[in-house]
């Protein structure tokens, strides 16, 4: 992102030390952080003290992506800071922090009649629209692209400032002075940088941020295994001995605790009756409190107000509960029947009208995030004041989500951004807080909701179900003459986005997107390869079923479909699967060089003579991944043994983070595959354990191995890569390993 | 009233002796870092030893705690020193965090009966869920902490909390020791 129309802040601290906010114009922005006295009032990117530490704020929640330590990394590389000198801090809603490029990229989802006004960061609508709206969501990979460079600016103006500081006490030119581990150089002589930052808050930030010339990169290849890790995550000593907390673990002077019961997901869900008597007596039980769809028992610990909820035992009414039968119908009636939006056209269209010479069906089941951690709150309300402790990934539409349920001001919702424990995108959605803010509001103290794991899979939306149908045309020697592909999916982004910016209620948001053509559904559906003729249709079907963000998104069942589909082409032309792609990469060199490290890495064998092995390749924006899978069937069921990745994902901030983000992504990834799905019946799911899910375990997690290709082209996110490409990865792996094309999510169901 | 004995202090619990000892850890005594997943035992986020066996605490009472010794992440050790923190923290066998506590514990109770451990009796000895995936790094990290408990390695990847700012100073140059400051001492 470009450094046009932003400014650097400055300003002292209260004991010494110097501050710097990284602002947007206009400047009339209140300050995020109270400041202290003798603080200049204006939000802050980084501090450092007189003792030397160096504190950085995060404006994006860590549910254990890294962001914690990256943007700290970014800030200490440009200042020349020693790491273990910098701490940090996260920083709450403010239109200081907008996501500009989340802003760019979701522009059809707040202004869906117009979205190329706003779909670049530095357009002047997406600006205000952020800024206005405090918008600063943690989701789709956009943190370093949004908060690099200016975390990186203010880092350069500190270092300035510092250099002018210790240039004036030694008479020489700041320019000529360098600045490593904490300390300002020169000629020999050196000052920390405590020693200088207040004096440095007199300077003034120069007006061009001087950047150093290289951006923090740790490159792949200065990392043989074993290496040591240069940066090692700032959150993981904490996140070791229990100090670590998540809004769950949030303690309160007069706290109590509040269990809760949702009704089932349909048409016009309410209470419909309890037995409030049966509840008395419950040791510590103190009242219920009853929502629109939901009944919560507050007592003086959890145990004990699940305990009343149970004895209350309360009855809900729903006119029309949802069902996966009726779901299933609806898709298929929807593939079959429904006129398409086409997205994308190439070529010639009458090649890819009609019926086509192949066409294989696809299917993906509803999923769910299976978080560890279950949807928790804290919420406090004291003299028309709410505060609220809740990780979120969407903080600004929590609190105004609180505020119109309490009827009060944005401004009278205190959010503290709290750790996500684990959120796949779950946590876009914040129901749980506004309960709770009701609830305290009604028991008149401060209250601790957490959503039991049974309410967690009843009342969190899952990933919506996808049907393709995919289409090719062969040429002469077998190659892909025409590609088409018809996804019917609801408009589930779309959706997301009513729910999120028009605050629509679920059933509300169906209803205002049926029918719609959703681009943000299909992601990833236009394959990698050259193909003269193609066509992406998405058929917008409308089911009961509120659908939700995850983790990896329509990359999830696009990278299915195609990797799926070319590899059954390659076969049915008699075609090595991965020359077969290969031959088609000529405009991506990057995702070929992928294939052919992977093909090293994992002793690519052909996948042919039972092999077991699978290859499977995938574009997440600039970001891309090739996959090979050895898989085999047992008694038990399908065992996979083994995964080799490369990814390309450009410049590497921290490449141990990047690793974890693959492996994680990987192993999520093999969940949805092999599991994670949910069946619905009169509005409830048929699970509400995570025990029976297939849920990836230590005891069968395959073997794993990632390299990272060695890039200098701009970050991209590593979080989604794995998640995409491990299931065709797999799907190809159990066809050569069994001779069964597998060709539905999660493959369970299916005859292995 | 049930008695037990936490983190090496004895504590009486005024609940009903049927909470199952998840919760009056979580709710009555504070600690936190044992943590809440499913409440059925099918995931270990609440794993604590109990008389130095691996239990889920969400299946087992109050009362059935009564005299026994319970050890939570909390009391593990003082300054994240056991091997199974020190060797986590080293390969970055963490992500979001959550399901860290469990799975030290469980990782704990193992070395404690076998400090050579094979893969086969890692994974047997860790069944916690991580939706993370840090699963490909858990194998080297216990194998690690395996060799800290039999002192054949060491590891200083996690630092004790609460380092007194002069023993900062003195490993960190970049940091300035309190006494040197200039100013009334108040820091950012």
């Amino acid at each position: 992102m470009a450094l046009t129309r932003r400014g650097v802040l400055v300003g002292a601290l209260a004991g010494g030390g110097l501050v710097l906010g990284f602002a947007l114009r206009p400047r009339s922005y209140p300050a995020p952080l109270a400041p202290r006295e003798g603080e200049y009032a204006f939000d802050a990117w980084l501090r450092i003290g007189t003792d030397g530490v160096v504190t950085v704020a995060v404006p994006q929640v860590e549910m254990g992506q890294g962001v914690t330590t990256l943007i700290p990394q970014v800030v200490a590389h440009e200042l020349g800071a020693d790491w273990r000198q910098v701490a940090v801090e996260p920083a709450p809603p403010s239109a200081r922090y907008a996501n500009l490029a989340l802003a760019a990229k979701w522009a059809p989802l707040w202004m869906p009649l117009a979205p190329s006004l706003a779909d670049e960061a530095d357009d002047l609508l997406t600006r205000r629209w952020a800024e206005h709206g405090r918008f600063n969501v943690t989701a789709d990979g956009t943190s370093l692209d949004a908060y690099e460079a200016p975390a990186r600016a203010a880092a350069a103006c500190a270092r300035a400032m510092l250099a002018q500081a210790a240039a004036a006490r030694w008479g020489a030119a700041w320019e000529a002075c360098d600045a490593q581990g904490g300390f300002i150089l020169h000629e020999g002589r050196r000052l920390a940088f405590g020693q200088l930052a207040q004096e440095a808050s007199r300077f003034s930030p120069p007006a061009t941020p001087p950047l150093r010339p290289n951006p923090v990169a740790e490159r792949p290849g200065e990392f043989p295994p074993g290496a040591p890790l240069r940066h090692p995550r700032l959150d993981l000593p904490s996140k070791v001995d229990g100090s670590w907390t998540f809004a769950g673990d949030v303690r309160l002077p007069g706290m109590v605790y509040a269990a809760i019961r949702h009704a089932p997901i349909g048409l016009s869900a309410s209470v419909a009756g309890m037995e409030e008597d049966a509840a008395k007596g419950t040791r510590g039980f103190l009242r219920t409190v009853t929502g629109d769809d939901w009944v919560a028992a507050v007592a003086l610990d959890s145990w004990s107000a699940e305990q009343a909820l149970a004895r209350i035992a309360p009855r809900f009414m729903v006119a029309a509960g949802v069902g996966s039968d009726a779901i299933d119908a609806a898709m298929d009636e929807g593939l079959r029947t429904l006129d398409a939006h086409r997205l994308r056209q190439e070529g010639d269209s009458a090649i890819v009208t009609g019926g086509m010479p192949i066409q294989l069906r696809y299917e993906v089941a509803p999923a769910v995030h299976a978080t560890i951690e279950t949807a928790s709150a804290v919420a406090r309300l004291r003299d028309g004041r709410l505060e609220l402790w809740v990780g979120t990934q969407a903080p600004e539409a929590t609190r105004e989500a609180a505020a119109r349920a309490l009827g009060i001001g944005v401004r009278d919702v205190v959010l503290y951004p709290m750790a996500i424990g684990g959120s796949f995108d779950r946590r876009l959605e914040f129901g749980q807080a506004v309960e709770a803010a009701v609830i305290a509001k009604a028991v008149g103290r401060p209250v601790q909701l957490t959503w039991a794991r049974r309410e967690e899979l009843r009342a969190g939306l899952p990933r919506a179900p996808v049907v393709a149908v995919m289409g090719a045309r062969l040429d002469t020697e077998g190659g892909i003459a025409g590609w088409r592909a018809r996804i019917a999916v609801p408009a589930t982004a779309r959706e997301f986005g009513r729910r999120l910016f028009d605050h629509d209620l679920p059933q509300e948001a169906i209803s205002a997107v049926a029918g719609k053509a959703d681009a943000m559904a299909l992601e990833g559906a236009a394959p990698p390869y050259a193909i003269p003729h193609l066509a992406i249709d998405h058929v917008p079907v409308r089911i009961d079923l509120p659908t939700a963000r995850m983790r990896g998104n329509a990359h999830g069942w696009t990278a299915f479909f195609n990797e799926s589909f070319v590899d059954e082409l390659a076969h049915r032309s008699g075609r090595e699967p991965l020359s077969y792609r290969m031959a088609m990469l000529g405009k991506d060199p990057r995702l070929a060089e992928c294939l052919q490290r992977v093909a090293a890495l994992s002793q690519w064998g052909g996948g042919a003579d039972a092999s077991g092995q699978g290859i499977a390749c995938h574009v997440v924006g600039e970001g891309r991944i090739a996959v090979v899978a050895s898989a085999r069937r047992d008694a038990e069921g399908v065992r996979v043994d083994r995964l080799s990745a490369v990814a390309d994902i450009g410049r590497i901030v921290n490449l141990d983070i990047a690793r974890q983000q693959v492996e994680g992504g990987l192993v999520f990834g093999l969940g949805l595959a092999l599991g994670c799905a949910v069946r619905y019946e009169d509005g409830r799911p048929d699970s509400e354990g995570i025990g029976g899910m297939g849920l990836p375990t230590l005891a069968d997690c395959p073997e794993i191995e990632v390299e990272f290709i060695e890039s200098k082209a701009d970050p991209a996110d590593p979080g989604e890569l794995g998640v995409a490409a491990v299931a065709p990865a797999v799907a190809n792996a159990l066809f050569s390993a069994t001779g069964l094309r597998l060709r539905r999510l999660p493959f369970f169901g299916e005859d292995l | 009233m049930t008695r037990l004995t936490v983190n090496e202090r004895p504590v009486e619990f005024a609940m009903d002796p049927r909470t199952p000892l998840l919760w009056a850890l979580r709710d009555a005594a504070n600690l936190t870092g044992t943590k809440y997943g499913c409440g059925v035992g099918d995931c270990g986020a609440c794993t604590v030893l109990v008389d130095g066996a691996a239990l889920r605490s969400c299946l087992i009472t109050l009362a059935e705690c009564e005299g026994r010794f319970v050890v939570t992440i909390e009391g593990l050790s003082r300054d994240r020193s056991h091997p199974v923190q020190q060797a986590m923290v080293a390969e970055q066998a963490i992500q979001c965090g959550f399901c860290t506590p469990g799975i030290v514990m469980s990782a704990a109770a193992l070395l404690s009966a076998n400090a050579s451990p094979s893969d086969a009796e890692i994974r047997a000895a860790i069944p916690n869920l991580c939706r993370c995936g840090v699963y490909p790094r858990l194998l080297r990290a216990v194998h690690r902490a395996a060799a800290l408990t039999r002192r054949e390695d060491t590891i200083d990847a996690a630092p004790a909390p609460g380092i007194a700012p002069q023993a900062a100073a003195r490993a960190v140059p970049a940091l300035t020791p309190p006494s040197s400051l200039t100013s009334s001492g108040e820091t950012p």
